[in-house]
Order: C-alpha cells, then sequence, then structure tokens
C-alpha cells in the first residue's frame, strides 16, 4: 500500500516550490506511488549491522583543503547580467512581505 | 504564597570567523562594501560551481574547540539544510548536521564573585547567507555576505537566569577574542544570539515549552530580551494556572524588538521544520589527525581564563579587576602592554579600571579611541607609586590626560606649577600648627581613642595644601605634633 | 586530400594536422559542415560554435607556422554535453529554465581541453539536467539515433554519442550518473567511459547527482578515449573529490590478449537478460578466444541497485536544482508577484515532467514526514554494493557486463517510468561503487542495431579498463563501421 497521497504531493509542491495543476498532480501522484512503492522494496532487506556510506573513495584518505588566499572572484557584471532583474547592483526582488527570518 | 519559578536557557551562538576568503571560495570574507563585489561562483550558487572547504577555517574551529576543553571530532562531515529564501544562494545552507567538528565543552564564568561552569553540545562549521535588503516596493539581494565562514556554538540548557546568560556570552565572545577566531565585532553582526527560553517551577525536573528569541546582537538586548520573555512566561502561567503550558506557551520564533523592549512573535512553529539534511556530497568527510590537533593545543595561545589566574597571581590584581579586564582581550593587552613599564599594575589597573573609565563614562570615549598610549597611564601609575604626586594631584592629571591624549603625564606634571608636591617640612609643619590650633577637639578626641579624628586632622591639612603635601610628610609631623602636644 | 576524414580517429586527424597534410581551419571547416548537413535529422547538436571555432583553428595555424608548440589535442574537434561550462557560452542543460544563461566560467575540462588545443565545435543535446536514458526530455528537440532514425540514442549523453557515431566530430564529453555516458554509447555503437569517481574534476558541470556524477569521453575508437583522458583525468583544486593520482599513459605497452587476466561474470545476477543474452554469450566466447580466465561471481545485490539508485540520485538532485529559482539567473516567470510566485512559477514554467517528478522523488526521500528513513538505507545498500564489489576484486581483475538490457528503442515508446528506469540496471552500479567503466561496441542485433558490452575495473584502475577495451574492441573488429545515412562525404560548395 502506497503511503503517497494528494496531501503528500501538496506538501511536497509546496517544499520544492513548483506550482503544479491539478492534472499535473494527479500525473504526479501515479508516478511517485509507482516509484515509491518500488523502492520500498529495499524494506525488506537486512542492513541492520551495515554503516551508512559516506564516502565512495576508498583512496581519498586526504583532505582536499583550500589555503585561505582570495582569487578567483566573480564579477559583478559578469554576475548580474544573467540576473532576470537587478537594481543598485543588487538582485532585485518583490517585496518580501513576510520578513520571516530562518536560521 | 509567591511560588518560584526557574528559568532555563540555552544559547546559539553564531559567530564569523576572521578568514581572508569565505568558507566554501575564494571570495573575500569581507562585507560593508559595494553590493555584490566581494563574490564568486560558489558563493552566489552558480551551476557547477562546487565548495572547496577552507583550511584556515578549520583551524579557527578546532581551537576554539580546545579552547572550550571539548572533543574535537578526528572525522567530521558535512550536510545540506534545505530552504527557500532570496539571500540563500543555492536554498540550502552547507553545515555540519550529522557529524559536527566539537563535541561537549564548557566554559567558565564567574557571577557575582562564584566561578559557574557552563557546557556546550556541540560547535559546528556552516556558511553564512547573503542580506535580503527591504526596500518599500522591492527588495534587494545582496551576496557579499553569503559564505562567510561561521562557527555555530550551542550550548546545553544549562543557564537560570538573564545574567547567567549574558555572563557564558561574555566569557564566549573573550575565548573568540583571545583565539584571534573572531572580530567579535557585535554592531557588524560578527557575532549573534539565538535564544531558547522556558520557565518552571523550582523542583520540577523536565522542561515546559521553549521558545526562540532570534538574532540579538547584543549583550544587553541578550538580557533584555530574556528578562521580557521569562517575565511574559511567569506572568501566563501565573495567570492561567488551570491551563497546559503548551496551551500557553506557543513554541515559535520570536524576536526582540529594541524601540520598544518588548518581544513579538515572529512566527509559530505548527511542526518541526522540514530541512531535508542531507550529506554534502560535494564535500568529503573532514579528517584531523591526533597530531594536528596536538600541533594546535600546544601553540595555543593565552585564554582569558588562564590570564585572569595569572592577573590575580601575578600582579595581585582583584578578582573583580581581573575579570573586567580580561573580558576584553583589547583592554587586557592594553594593560599588559602598561603592566610592563609600571611598578604598579595595581595602580596601573586601578587608572584604566576606575579613573580613566570613570571620567570617560557616558562620553562615548575609551582609552583606546582617544589614542593615550598605555605607557602614558604607565608612567602616571609610577608617579604616583614613587610618591611623586598625590592620587589628588593623579586626577587632575588623568583630566589633562584626556583634553590632551597624545601629551606624556610626565610632562604634564612637571609643567603645572600647581601640581609641584608640597614636601618643604617647614612649609607643611606651618600649616599643620595652623589646622591644629584650629581643631583642639580633634586631638583630644583622638587622645580619647577617636582614631578617626586622626584621619579628619589629614584631611584637613591636605585640603589646606590643595592635595599636594606628600601624605607621608603629613602622617609624620601630624603623629609628632599630636604626641609633643600638651 | 580531405577525402574520408570522417572516417578517422582523432589520433589520426591530430597527425594529419601535425604534418601539414591539413590545416586546423580546414579540420574546422569540414566538420562544421558535416555538421550543417547532419544536424537538422539527428538533433545532436543544440549549438555549433561555429565562430569560435574558427577563431581558435585560426590561432592554431599560425601558432604552427610559427613553430611554436602544440598541445595534445592539436587540430581534434570536440563536442561538449550541454550541461559542462564554456566561459561566455550558453549552458542550458537541455532546459528552458536555462535556456539564456550564460556561463560565467570554464569547466576544468574544457581548460585541459583549450590548453591542448583542441577544436571545441559546439554543445550536444541531453535529456534535462542529465536526467534521462533518451535525450527524448530535452526542452528543445529530441536526438536521434544515426542508425535508425526512429530509435533514440539513448541518454542522457544522447547528443555526445549521436554526434560521435555520425562522424560530425571525433570525440565528446558527455556525463554519467547512472549510465548516462556508457547506454548511448552502446545504442550508437560508441566507446562511452566512466572513469573512476574523482579521476575527472566535476567543476563546470551542472551537478544533478553529485556523488554519482562523473565527466567522461565518448570516441569511436579506444585510443581516443585513451588520448584524451590523458588530458582530462588530472587534479583539480576546485573539486574536493578530484583524486590526486600520477599521470599514466593510456596508450603504451597495450597488451596483445587477455594472457593471465581474470574476468568475473556475474551470471546469477544476468540470468534474466532476455533476448539480447546471446549476443552476450557470443562476447564471453571471444573473451575466452583471448585467452581470459572467466569466472562466476556473486553480484545478486545489484538486484537493488535501480531502487539505490533513484533514492539517492533524486535526494541529491532535489538539493542540487534548488538553486534554479528564479532569482540569479534562468527563467523567471512574468506571472510572479510575490517571492513565493517567483519559485513556485519560475519553477514550474521552466522544467519539464521528469525533473518534476525527480525533484518531487527526492524531495520525499528525505522529508521529515515519512518514517521510513529511505535515505539512510539506500546509503546503507550502497556500502553494501560496494563491499560486494570489493570482494568480487579480490578475485578478478575486471568484471565484464552488458551495457544495456535492450539495443535502442524507438522515440516514445518507453512511457512508464519503472521501464525506463530499468534502462541502467547494468550501468548504475559503476556510479553507486564509483568504479571505471567502459562501454565498447560489441556487435549487432537482428534489426542492425548496436550493442555493447562494459569493462569494469577497481577504482583507479582506469588505465587498465581503456587498456583492455583497446584489445577487446580489436577482437570485435567493427570499429570502422559506420552508420550508412551518415557514411558518406558531404557535397559542399
Amino acid at each position: 500500500m502506497s503511503e503517497i497521497d494528494l496531501k503528500v504531493i501538496d506538501h511536497l509542491e509546496k517544499l520544492c516550490r513548483i506550482q503544479c495543476t491539478d492534472q499535473e498532480k494527479k500525473d504526479l501522484l501515479q508516478r511517485l506511488r509507482q516509484v515509491v512503492d518500488y523502492i520500498h522494496l529495499l524494506d525488506q532487506i537486512d542492513t541492520e549491522h551495515v554503516a551508512p556510506c559516506i564516502r565512495v573513495q576508498q583512496s581519498l584518505q586526504k583532505n582536499t583543503l583550500r589555503e585561505d588566499v582570495v582569487k578567483d572572484q566573480l564579477s559583478k557584471e559578469t554576475f548580474l547580467k544573467n540576473s532576470p532583474a537587478h537594481i543598485g547592483g543588487m538582485i532585485q526582488v518583490p517585496s518580501v512581505i513576510d520578513k520571516e527570518e530562518r536560521t | 504564597m509567591k511560588e518560584l519559578w526557574q528559568p532555563v536557557i540555552g544559547l546559539e551562538i553564531h559567530a564569523q570567523l576572521n578568514t581572508q576568503s569565505k568558507i566554501f571560495s575564494s571570495a573575500p570574507n569581507r562585507f560593508g562594501d559595494e553590493p555584490n563585489t566581494n563574490i564568486s561562483t560558489v558563493c552566489t550558487g552558480q551551476p557547477g560551481a562546487l565548495p572547496v572547504l577552507n583550511k584556515e577555517a578549520v583551524k579557527k574551529a578546532v581551537q576554539f574547540g580546545l579552547g572550550i576543553e571539548g572533543t574535537i571530532s578526528e572525522v567530521s562531515t558535512f550536510d545540506r539544510k534545505s530552504y527557500f529564501y532570496p539571500d540563500s544562494p543555492r536554498n540550502f545552507q552547507i553545515t555540519q548536521f550529522y557529524h559536527p567538528i566539537i563535541h561537549g565543552g564548557k566554559v567558565i564564568a564567574e557571577i557575582d564573585g562564584k566561578e559557574q561552569e557552563f557546557y556546550i553540545d556541540h560547535v559546528h562549521l556552516e556558511d553564512d547567507s547573503g542580506s535580503l535588503k527591504h526596500f518599500t516596493s522591492f527588495g534587494g539581494v545582496d551576496y557579499n555576505r553569503a559564505g562567510s565562514p561561521l562557527i555555530e556554538i550551542v550550548s546545553k540548557p544549562c543557564m537560570h537566569s538573564p545574567k547567567e546568560a549574558a555572563a557564558y556570552a561574555t566569557a564566549v565572545k573573550s575565548i573568540l577574542e583571545y583565539l584571534d577566531i573572531s572580530d567579535c565585532n557585535m554592531d557588524e553582526g560578527s557575532i549573534r544570539f539565538d535564544a531558547n527560553v522556558s520557565v518552571r517551577k523550582l523542583g520540577e525536573t523536565s522542561l515546559r515549552p521553549k521558545t526562540e528569541i532570534k538574532n540579538l546582537n547584543s549583550f544587553n538586548f541578550l538580557q533584555l530580551a530574556l528578562e521580557a520573555e521569562i517575565e511574559r512566561q511567569i506572568n501566563l502561567y501565573t495567570k492561567h494556572p488551570e491551563k497546559e503550558p503548551k496551551e500557553l506557551i506557543k513554541q515559535g520564533t520570536y524576536r526582540w524588538d529594541g524601540a520598544h523592549k518588548k518581544i513579538f512573535l515572529m512566527r509559530v512553529k505548527e511542526h518541526a521544520e522540514d530541512y531535508r539534511y542531507c550529506p554534502e556530497p560535494d564535500l568529503p568527510p573532514l579528517i584531523l589527525t591526533k597530531k594536528y590537533i596536538k600541533a594546535l593545543e600546544k601553540n595555543l595561545p593565552e585564554l582569558p581564563r588562564e590570564q585572569y589566574k595569572r592577573y590575580i597571581a601575578n600582579f595581585h590584581l582583584s578578582p573583580y579587576a581581573s575579570q573586567l579586564l580580561t573580558n576584553d582581550k583589547k583592554l587586557a593587552s592594553y594593560f599588559e602592554k602598561g603592566a610592563a613599564l609600571s611598578t604598579s599594575p595595581q595602580s596601573l589597573c586601578n587608572l584604566i579600571t576606575v579613573e580613566f573609565a570613570g571620567q570617560l563614562k557616558d562620553t562615548g570615549t575609551t582609552v583606546f579611541s582617544l589614542g593615550i598610549p598605555p605607557e602614558h597611564i604607565a608612567k602616571l601609575s609610577n608617579l604616583i607609586e614613587n610618591k611623586t604626586i598625590t592620587g589628588k594631584i593623579a586626577k587632575l592629571i588623568v583630566e589633562d590626560m584626556i583634553k590632551n591624549p597624545q601629551k606624556d603625564p610626565e610632562a604634564i606634571f612637571k609643567e603645572n606649577p600647581n601640581y609641584q608636591p608640597l614636601s618643604n617640612e617647614s612649609e607643611i609643619e606651618a600649616i599643620i600648627d595652623k589646622i591644629l590650633a584650629q581643631n583642639a577637639q580633634s586631638i583630644i578626641d583622638y587622645k580619647a581613642g577617636k582614631k578617626r579624628a586622626f584621619g579628619f586632622l589629614v584631611g584637613q591639612v591636605m585640603q589646606a595644601t590643595q592635595g599636594k603635601a606628600d601624605p607621608a610628610i603629613v602622617n609624620d609631623l601630624l603623629n609628632k605634633k599630636i604626641e609633643n602636644s600638651n | 586530400m580531405n577525402n574520408d576524414l570522417y572516417r578517422f580517429s582523432a589520433k589520426k586527424i591530430n597527425e594529419l594536422f601535425l604534418k601539414d597534410v591539413i590545416t586546423a581551419t580546414e579540420i574546422a571547416e569540414y566538420y562544421l559542415s558535416r555538421i550543417e548537413s547532419h544536424n537538422g535529422q539527428l538533433g545532436a547538436f543544440l549549438q555549433v560554435l561555429s565562430e569560435r571555432v574558427l577563431q581558435k583553428a585560426k590561432r592554431l595555424d599560425q601558432k604552427k607556422k610559427e613553430n611554436k608548440p602544440l598541445g595534445k589535442l592539436a587540430g581534434i574537434p570536440i563536442a561538449i554535453k550541454d550541461n559542462i561550462h564554456i566561459e561566455n557560452q550558453i549552458t542550458t542543460c537541455g532546459s528552458a529554465f536555462l535556456e539564456n544563461y550564460v556561463a560565467p566560467f570554464d569547466a576544468t575540462v574544457v581548460r585541459l581541453l583549450e590548453q591542448e588545443d583542441a577544436l571545441l565545435i559546439g554543445k550536444t543535446n541531453l535529456d534535462e539536467f542529465a536526467m534521462g536514458s533518451s535525450t527524448e526530455n530535452s526542452a528543445f528537440f529530441p536526438t536521434r539515433n544515426p542508425w535508425d532514425l526512429t530509435c533514440t540514442p539513448g541518454g542522457s549523453s544522447g547528443g555526445s554519442a549521436a554526434s560521435v557515431a555520425a562522424r560530425l566530430c571525433p570525440i565528446s564529453l558527455g556525463s554519467d550518473t547512472g549510465g548516462s555516458i556508457r547506454q548511448p554509447a552502446a545504442f550508437t555503437k560508441t566507446v562511452g567511459f566512466k572513469p573512476t569517481y574523482g579521476r575527472v574534476s566535476r567543476y563546470g558541470l551542472v551537478a544533478f547527482a553529485s556523488s554519482l556524477d562523473q565527466i567522461g569521453p565518448i570516441a569511436n575508437y579506444c585510443e581516443d578515449i585513451g588520448l584524451i583522458m590523458e588530458v582530462i583525468g588530472s587534479c583539480c583544486e576546485k573539486d574536493a573529490t578530484s583524486l590526486n593520482l600520477p599521470n599514466e599513459s593510456y596508450q603504451e605497452n597495450i597488451p596483445a590478449s587477455f594472457e593471465n587476466i581474470t574476468v568475473g561474470i556475474p551470471s546469477n545476477f544476468i540470468k534474466n537478460l532476455g533476448k539480447e543474452n546471446k549476443a552476450f554469450q557470443d562476447s564471453i566466447h571471444i573473451l575466452k578466444s583471448l585467452n581470459a580466465h572467466v569466472i562466476d561471481i556473486d553480484l545478486d545485490v545489484l538486484k537493488h541497485s535501480i531502487a539505490t539508485y533513484y533514492i539517492l540520485a533524486t535526494a541529491e538532485a532535489s538539493t542540487n536544482l534548488a538553486r534554479f529559482d528564479g532569482i540569479r539567473y534562468g527563467n523567471r516567470s512574468s506571472k510572479a508577484k510575490t517571492i513565493d510566485e517567483v519559485y513556485k512559477f519560475s519553477r514550474q514554467e521552466g522544467f519539464g515532467k521528469e525533473v518534476k517528478s525527480r525533484i518531487m522523488l527526492g524531495t520525499y526521500v528525505l522529508s521529515a514526514g515519512h518514517k521510513a528513513h529511505l535515505y539512510m538505507k539506500a546509503q546503507k545498500l550502497r556500502q553494501m554494493i560496494i563491499d560486494a564489489f570489493d570482494k568480487a576484486f579480490s578475485t578478478c581483475d575486471f568484471i565484464v557486463l552488458p551495457t544495456s538490457p535492450s539495443s535502442a528503442f524507438t522515440i516514445g515508446s518507453l512511457q512508464d517510468p519503472l521501464d525506463l528506469y530499468f534502462q541502467d540496471i547494468f550501468t548504475i552500479c559503476a556510479n553507486l561503487a564509483g568504479i571505471p567503466a567502459i562501454s565498447i561496441p560489441s556487435g549487432f542485433d537482428n534489426h542492425q542495431k548496436p550493442l555493447g558490452i562494459q569493462i569494469m575495473g577497481p577504482q583507479l584502475h582506469d588505465v587498465a579498463v581503456v587498456k583492455y577495451a583497446t584489445v577487446l574492441e580489436k577482437a570485435f573488429s567493427i570499429a570502422d563501421k559506420i552508420p550508412p545515412l551518415f557514411d558518406r562525404e558531404v557535397n559542399r560548395g
């Protein structure tokens, strides 16, 4: 039995900020149900004594850190060239009414 | 009967590390410049750009970990924390959620003369967001700050008063300063506090619902906000004893409104935020060898607590004065520069923390901002110590030094005839004779055992000499005169 | 003089240039005209860099005239998958979202190719953000298979594979997250190599699933794979997962046979292969005739690789693609009035169906809402797969698998997502384990559609994998076969 219903789709739509039409939601529901049912087959496998993979490269045991030097800056002009709207060197966005803070 | 309530406070302190470049890119770690000028492909979230961790940021985080006697993780990992906001260039923050770089640790602070330990849960590395500026009809996003290295220092809920919270935060700040980890510039937001606070009846063992006050950027605000929130919670509980705590205290995010001295609710948390943490695949686990950690430990600069102890032991300063100096690295190193030249560190400390601080109070200036060389204050302390001048004259010279910050106190002393001490014994003797003649009763009182009468007489003499008489001579002569009188 | 240039390997073209038989400008013009006459029916290129490549060719000819030292890839036209940045050129990723995005920097691979004097000739088509196995999910147009224009070339590097197969360029770069280089290589009778994870810098590759993505080459000949790997397989300080390895030659001392080499075949895992099983068995016979010691190995855990892959890849993708929000670059919906609408509408308009559904799936597996901890489970499965490969490689030098369960399928024929995902059953495991894997053409099916076979080696054994692929390529002796539709000179002028 799939745990996915339209409520889940609504929640996902909000989390990933993609507006969907009703038809799209129905299609997504069907698709996700099918795929999620399939990936849940993994539930049957005993992985209790397996450590989750945190690194695929067995040979990379040395850190690849960066020296603390300033270089390779992106110019403001190059950055703004791709922007849909900018003003006074800043990226322009609609007013944020909800000045909600994140962490 | 009034119930006794116990506040429970935990702090999350975000401190910006003072590296040259950002945490995951080589853009300058500097803001306040023209918008979007200190940026790179990484900190503007360009597709195809990859984060590479700054060695120096790691070093500073480890140094902090050593400074709080925390456990340095030999393997730590980075994770993505997802949320959408315009100043978040990738719409995820790179942080350390599952395996932070530091576990545990403690900070010691002195509260009302008593040492108290506060416990750290963990410390992790993460990147800062850009900044969104609000204009009337639009918003503007600047990514200069995006990618600045931060450590987040998460305490255990181990504080029980706003005063303790402020003392803990002050102690953390001075560790950050002493280890040269952060500029600790509160005005520029290089340290920010988030406070979690709840109250419970004294004796209760479980915790009641907490609220979160975000983005406090001064010790004063921290203390005021906590006081207000604690009072608000206690009032709610006392007014509605019949209600369930979770009905009264809505778990949510609050902000402190400094102008209205009030906290206000930003948003209620319906359920836990869904940040969808997952490992950051672009950054391999960070591996720190024992050798690396040992080497940093060996070369760790002196910590405020060690300096505090040294001041008491070597300079014989009071615990209070030692604390005052070591709370502020700049002040302590100012003091040390002077102490190297001063014959009396206590007198020097007194001049800096009492005389100068007192006279400069409410002027908005300090000995640093005026540019008074610490060597000058040391010279002044020596003038007092070798009895060239009296305390009274010292006060006047302090005043002159404030007016003329570059001037040597020795020169000030020499140039002003009024500051010359009266050490001519016969001159002083004449004045004493006069005072004794006017205060026969005091002599009788003194002889009758009223010791204070002697002090009164000294005071009279000093007043008559405008404070210039050498107190030792005055004492000496007065004693002789009184003994011989009869 | 130019006759049959299209038949030559990249190495040969470079030799002709060095010997003054042909100029770089002539090479560039020759391939540009082939692209011009064939790309319309093929849809392999999204953008042809005519002006840029001619300028580079001119500089190269000048350099040569002045007897200045020339790079290792001098005069070789190379096509780049359009999810890899060339500075100041548009990188679309096959997405409407990035239709006008001008890359602000060169990918490390592009920088390395430029340094060695390659002629970057164009940007090739792909499934949107490399998500797909058919190149039908491009927002612009599908790419067709040069061997049968009614079929897909596979994907997601379908444009890169088709351009090489149709001899519109001798080498191209693709990216491989779950088989996106090897499966289209098999479908188009080209050689496709996915190096060890970390061998080639990902800096400048627009990420799909960062822990699985790897850039690699597609060519008609194994020698060309070796040639370009010697250039692009170098350590990069801008990619923290890049490996710092000594330079090795891929081209010297190619062995004559599989003498003293043990090849493992996971026969239980592939037993339900179906109709293509016979072709695979034929290949095993050829291996044996080359003196390979063939043994059976246990890789049954690979039956879980698709589920594992779709959890990990979509989770990473959902976070990687969150940056496409319409704020800093890319599509911003004109309907949007609020910040939230900028996100919602721009992403709705800019992303295709497959991308949206994978973002949703990835968000779902990471969301705190469900109790299954799917992501953690998949990480554990990934470790089990890595361990299984480790164990297998303790008994054999290489593992040989088919590249794809079938030959190229008809455009529009695979609609069911699971059927499409099943396309990757033999390729995904190399990405999960981070090991090098090459697909080389092994023959044709009854419909004259190409088939491929994969050689996989342990991590870091890239050179050995390519060298032994060269041995096998020689034995199959079909490397010179060219799709009939494209096996002719273009009438010029």
